[in-house]
């Protein structure tokens, strides 16, 4: 235990420099938005050479380990790589079971193929038809997932659903009593309720 | 007080209706009324006004309009799961008997009880279970025990 401590201690006194060092940026820094390696190089060791006039304390640095500068280019480069692979799986329909986050009656549903849910009020459709669920948020396969930032577009996403059953909730008993005061109200709720069956979830073939 | 002790189930349908194509669950449905008696005049005005209508709409559906002398006119409604649904129009004027006549050959025919969950799903993951080293980083490194972690 005590090596343990005495090892994280030598390891956070290192980080703690280093960040003290990037903690004031240059003009240059600040400018372009991202550190070119030879400049941040020299911009720690001019800052790193300055005296430190706060003592080493477990206060004088955050508690977290130094996170490495992101690299705008390699984050790039790794985002065109992860766009492809997904890309070639939607092209070659490699998905397996598609499932998808729609929103629909004021809530969130996780629906795949072949679901049922219900919903707590009808809705303006027979039974039988089909609807198209359009505000989807998430669509997933077993090796991606796509997010929408809220929502992902019509085109891409397909889901629809049926409507098989448009019934009504059990009788809930609504019960008011106050007690030595000969008051009591008794309300039995019963509330519309539909059930959609989700007959598809699709996806096209090229992202856009 | 609370609805824990109520009968429940969870949400179903019969025969994985609507997977394929839909198919209405009431299968036979009868209007039981007394030519004469005062409470049966509304059902005696959907029979003239609407049944037929609804007949029509609904092939799959078979209607019987039975009248016999009784006080309590009542719809019967028969589902394709076997249940038996009874339900009493007595001086029901006849929108509300075309509404209820509707209503029953909307529902499926199950138990209208407590429904645990408001979805059921066969596949309940796709990408597999969430466990605490799902999107674990391989920088990081593997997993190892805390001794060997130490040195």
């Amino acid at each position: 235990m005590a090596v343990t401590l005495r090892n994280a201690l030598r390891e956070a006194l290192q980080c703690g420099w280093r960040f003290r060092g990037n903690k004031f940026p240059s003009p240059l820094q600040a400018h372009t938005g991202f550190l070119l390696p030879a400049v941040a190089g020299q911009s720690s060791q001019s800052i790193t050479n300055l005296p430190s006039r706060v003592p080493e304390t477990s206060l004088s640095r955050p508690p977290w380990p130094e996170l490495p500068i992101i690299d705008h280019l390699e984050e790039a480069k790794r985002h065109q790589a992860v766009v492809q692979k997904v890309s070639n799986i939607l092209a070659s329909r490699d998905y397996g079971r598609l499932f998808a986050v729609v929103h629909f009656a004021s809530r969130q549903w996780k629906v795949t193929n072949e679901d049922l849910i219900i919903i707590e009020n009808h809705i303006d459709v027979e039974c039988g038809e089909r609807i198209r669920l359009e505000k989807v948020l998430l669509v997933g396969g077993e090796e991606f997932t796509l997010i929408g930032r809220p929502l992902l577009s019509r085109d891409l996403v397909r889901v629809e659903a049926t409507v098989i059953e448009k019934t009504e909730s059990w009788p809930r008993v609504h019960l008011r009593f106050l007690r030595r005061h000969r008051y009591q109200r008794k309300r039995i709720i019963i509330q519309p309720q539909t059930v959609l069956r989700i007959n598809t979830v699709e996806i096209a073939p090229n992202l856009s | 007080m609370t609805s824990r002790g109520t009968p429940s189930r969870f949400l179903q349908s019969v025969l994985q209706n609507g997977v394929g194509r839909y198919v209405c669950q009431l299968k036979r449905i009868s209007l039981i009324f007394s030519k004469k008696a005062q409470s049966s005049l509304g059902v005696r005005e959907y029979i003239e006004e609407g049944v037929v209508d609804f007949a029509k709409k609904n092939p799959g559906t078979v209607v019987y309009v039975s009248p016999q002398s009784c006080r309590i006119p009542k719809i019967v409604a028969e589902y394709l799961n076997g249940n038996v649904r009874e339900e009493i129009v007595t001086a029901k004027p006849s929108r509300e008997v075309a509404a209820l006549v509707q209503k029953l050959s909307e529902q499926s025919g199950l138990d209208i009880i407590r429904i645990r969950k408001p979805f059921h799903t066969s596949s309940p993951s796709v990408q597999g279970q969430w466990h605490p080293f799902t999107n674990r980083p391989p920088s990081i490194g593997p997993i190892k025990p805390q001794d060997s972690q130490a040195q």
